[in-house]
């Protein structure tokens, strides 16, 4: 049905005295609405948040010491067994290079056996320090 | 790796095995091992230590061989892990509380 016959008003002559159908405020009008700020002021001050930080950074830092001292204890376990073990190792290779070495010495003196005034095994330094050889390979069987 | 020792008893010079007893080496052999230390400071030359290095060579296989006789069981587990592990100290831990508490440091 057209709007006219339901919002008729009795003893209406045209639409235009019909009543006005409005979206409006409640009687009374609406309740007020807040629109001030209200941040509140509560919670942990600054010094108590610096303070906290601080004993965070502490007790990790503490923590990291303890850990290098465990870690600094494997290490010098590991370079106290390196350094107890040393000389064994450096002994059989110093018997070792000097049965080499002697055979070199033999072989040096049978090719230059002919050549005037070559001193067999003679250093080739002038510092008077003993200098490991550096005759080419060290081990050829091994390489 | 079978064992820290060949079958006619003389001890195998293995890093494992060698590693595992390091503690006894640096305990025992102490006074060797600086005397070949020092003549190596004086001249590197090795044809001139070699009587400290037979010291020093025949200190640490009378030690292994000693401690082989006494717990070869625990020395071989221990060497035996400590070749496993490559020698990390770390990883064989319980081999090297029964290696120690098995053989006594008195002798």
């Amino acid at each position: 049905m057209t709007e006219a016959m339901i919002r008729k008003k009795p003893g209406m002559v045209s639409v235009k005295e019909m009543p006005v159908l409005q979206d409006g405020p409640p009687p009374g009008g609406f309740p007020p609405v807040r629109y001030a700020r209200r941040i509140p002021n509560k919670g942990p001050s600054a010094v108590a948040i610096f303070l906290t930080a601080f004993g965070a950074f502490s007790w990790g830092m503490y923590q990291v010491g303890k850990g290098n001292k465990i870690r600094r204890a494997l290490k010098e376990e590991k370079y106290a067994a390196r350094a107890a073990i040393l000389p064994m190792l450096q002994a059989e290779e110093d018997e070792r290079f000097v049965k080499e070495w002697k055979k070199y010495l033999e072989e040096e003196a049978r090719i230059m056996k002919d050549v005037p005034g070559w001193k067999v095994g003679e250093s080739v330094y002038h510092s008077g320090r003993w200098v490991p050889p550096a005759t080419g390979e060290l081990r050829p069987d091994v390489w | 790796m079978a064992s820290a020792v060949d079958p006619v008893g003389n001890p195998i010079p293995t890093s494992a095995v060698l590693m595992a007893s390091s503690k006894r080496i640096g305990a025992r052999c102490r006074s060797e091992n600086a005397a070949f230390l020092n003549c190596k400071k004086n001249d590197p030359n090795p044809e001139k230590c070699l009587v400290q290095g037979r010291e020093v060579t025949h200190c640490v296989l009378n030690l292994l061989k000693g401690l082989h006789q006494r717990c070869s069981k625990e020395m071989d587990a221990y060497a035996g892990c400590m070749y496993y592990h490559t020698n990390e100290f770390d990883l064989c831990r319980k081999e090297q509380q029964e290696f120690e508490k098995a053989c006594s440091w008195s002798e």
